[in-house]
């Protein structure tokens, strides 16, 4: 590798970083629209920075711009608390206006400016290495990786000195302001570090890659667990994943590595949103199957446990008496027997007394929803999961 | 007459400028149980809101013990009704219960083991122990108030507000939380509920407030309690065979 691909790589780690963190708090928050409308409107706020500074990575510029994000979700709010339109459409209207004046503001100056919409929406991370920062005259590295590595050094510390209040005005805004943790200071909060780390990363990896970093590995990382620490370090080593996978996908086919690393995300997303193992599509499915099942189990366990006459019990009986299919029949049957739960003598099935004690707990904890006995059977079987 | 707990003058509250509640006074005497009772869209929980700063009042006053409320915060717990937050929300039982000890903690600092263990005593007191690690949205609707009523007494406070604490819960749960409740206010605090069982006020709470966009009433349940006041906050002409 040579070092302007690994700058590249860790550029794109640290933007991915970056932006998982404040990407967790806004799916949480359901306003992962929100960071798709900050991400569009900053550019007339890059575009005046850019008049006034002559520099993409002044930090004036990025002052300014951040501002016009700000703007925006205030903007979003003002119109929302009409009580005219919803949020979405209040976004809607929003960021195409603001958007529009940035893009009028490019055509209008495009000689002496050397922007263009495109490297605002899609960025390009293969030219970052070439902005290098001198420090005393000595070449520091790139000046992406020093304005995205401050940010992200800010955005830990501000994230380590109030998780909790995060944690909880995002949880119960209510509680958070009758405890005396202004709710709506941790928003703006949010809402500012949502708009730094957007102005700081968009000029190395585009608008557009900006809002997918802060969405997809917050997600993905969503349906995989109920823990909000691992939720906000699975999004960040999914943000660091598709970063690296996304650079190297790029290298091979000779593409975007922006338009790359965004595919990634999208890969890595429905990966996710297909195979986690509680949330996922599949396991839904499957477990709803299961679950059918084990009603069935039950049903059948019932049947034999209320009537002792024999021709209630008949092999033969149980399909017409219960009413199911021979395979339905023949799945239950089968995997009571296999639990030891059943006997079956002559064509006569009867309960085991393991399946008689199965019988009368699972009853018992569908009547009372207790939950304490049956923690060991929980392992078996999907129906006493939650 | 014993002290004035919550005291709250001419209180007018609005969304979008449209008054909900008009014109509030209300005196909570300290170590009541006290139900307030009225109709959906009433105003109760923006009451309930307000008192606790969660909503500006565009008019009015409220004092606790005669200081504004964020003098008095580490006096007041909050139960809010349950349908105000996201339970998919990735945290658990007793992660949400140590939330209570928030307040006290102030900004930055963190919960430790002292908060852990006063946590772990609350849901054990309401008989939540066992699920302490469940994700939230993995337990009944009971279950997650009774989280909620932890996270209250973990708070550890001298006035409780909450709002409707019995929503979807099943006989065995409302014992339990009402003889918290009791308990509560036999340790002199004051506790305010929001209630929509009529027929269960007379027998759970000794003082009542009627509120329908404004104040029909407040006081002693044996006094003002009736199909009169009942009546006048509900619109239809209320019949209760109340038990005296
Ligand atoms: N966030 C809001 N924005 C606008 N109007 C609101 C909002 N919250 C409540 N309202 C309105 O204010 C009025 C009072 O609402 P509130 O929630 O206080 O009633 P409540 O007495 O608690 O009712 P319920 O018994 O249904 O809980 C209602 O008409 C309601 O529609
Ligand atoms: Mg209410």
């Amino acid at each position: 590798m040579s070092s302007a691909q690994i700058e590249i790589q860790l550029i794109a780690s640290l933007v991915a970083i970056a932006c998982a963190i404040p990407g967790t708090f806004l799916v949480l928050r359901k306003m992962a629209m929100i960071s798709d409308a900050i991400s569009h409107s900053i550019l007339p706020g890059i575009v005046l920075g850019f008049f006034i500074t002559q520099d993409l990575n002044s930090p004036l510029l990025i002052f300014l711009a951040a501002l016009t994000g700000i703007v925006t979700v205030v903007l979003v709010e003002q119109i929302q608390k009409t009580g005219l339109v919803k949020e979405d459409t209040a976004i809607g209207l929003v960021f195409p206006a603001l958007f529009s004046i940035g893009v009028i503001l490019i055509a209008k100056n495009a000689n002496d400016v050397h922007l263009d919409v495109d490297a605002v929406l899609l960025g390009e991370l293969a030219f970052a290495p070439f902005d290098r920062m001198l420090l005393f005259g000595v070449d520091a590295g790139p000046k992406s990786l020093w304005i995205i590595g401050t940010i992200l050094i800010i955005t830990l510390i501000l994230l380590f000195m109030f998780f909790k209040e995060l944690k909880l005005s995002t949880f119960d805004s209510g509680l958070a302001a009758s405890l005396g943790f202004s709710p709506v200071v941790v928003h703006y909060g949010l809402m500012t570090v949502s708009s730094v780390t957007t102005v700081g990363a968009f000029d190395a990896v585009g608008a557009i890659l900006v809002v997918a970093l802060m969405v997809a590995p917050a997600a993905a990382a969503y349906l995989l667990t109920s823990d909000l620490k691992k939720m906000l370090l699975l999004a960040i080593l999914f943000g660091i994943f598709s970063a690296i996978s996304g650079y190297w996908v790029a290298h091979w086919l000779d593409a975007s590595i922006a338009g790359s690393i965004t595919s990634m995300l999208g890969v890595l997303f429905l990966v996710v949103y297909l195979f986690a193992p509680n949330k996922g599509l599949i396991a839904v499915i499957y477990r709803e199957k299961q679950q059918r099942i084990e009603v069935s189990l039950l049903t059948f366990l019932l049947h034999l446990k209320n009537h002792v006459e024999l021709e209630e019990r008949h092999v033969n009986h149980l399909n017409e008496h219960i009413n199911w299919q021979n395979l339905r029949s023949k799945i239950v049957l089968d995997l009571a027997l296999k639990n030891n739960m059943i006997e079956i003598d002559n064509n006569i099935v009867s309960l085991t007394e393991k399946g008689d004690l199965f019988t009368s707990q699972a009853i018992d904890y569908i009547i009372t929803n207790e939950d304490t006995q049956i923690e060991d059977m929980k392992a078996d079987f999907f129906l006493f999961r939650g | 007459m014993s002290k004035i707990a919550v005291k709250v003058d001419d209180l007018t509250v609005a969304y979008n400028y449209k008054p909900v509640l008009w014109d509030i006074d209300l005196e909570i005497p300290e170590g009541v149980l006290m139900a307030i009772v009225g109709p959906n869209g009433a105003g109760k929980s923006t009451l309930i809101k307000s008192i606790l700063g969660i909503l500006n009042p565009i008019a009015g006053s409220i004092t606790i013990y005669g200081k504004s409320y964020a003098k008095q915060r580490s006096l007041v717990a909050y139960v809010p009704q349950k349908g105000s937050v996201d339970w998919d929300f990735p945290t658990t039982a007793l992660d949400v219960v140590m939330m209570g000890t928030y307040g006290g903690l102030g900004w930055i600092k963190r919960p430790g083991q002292k908060e852990k263990k006063a946590a772990l005593e609350a849901l054990e007191k309401v008989g939540m122990l066992p699920f302490k690690n469940r994700q939230i949205s993995q337990l009944s609707g009971g279950q997650q108030q009774r989280i909620f009523l932890a996270r209250a007494l973990v708070q550890d406070a001298s006035i409780y507000f909450m709002d409707e604490p019995f929503q979807g819960v099943d006989a065995t749960t409302e014992i339990a939380i009402i003889n918290i409740l009791k308990e509560l206010r036999k340790a002199s605090k004051t506790v305010v509920v929001v209630h929509h069982d009529l027929q269960t006020v007379p027998e759970y709470f000794d003082w009542v407030t009627f509120l329908n966009v404004k104040k029909i009433a407040t006081g002693p349940v044996k006094d003002i309690f009736n199909d009169d006041n009942l009546t006048k906050t509900y619109g239809i002409n209320y019949k209760v065979s109340i038990q005296k």
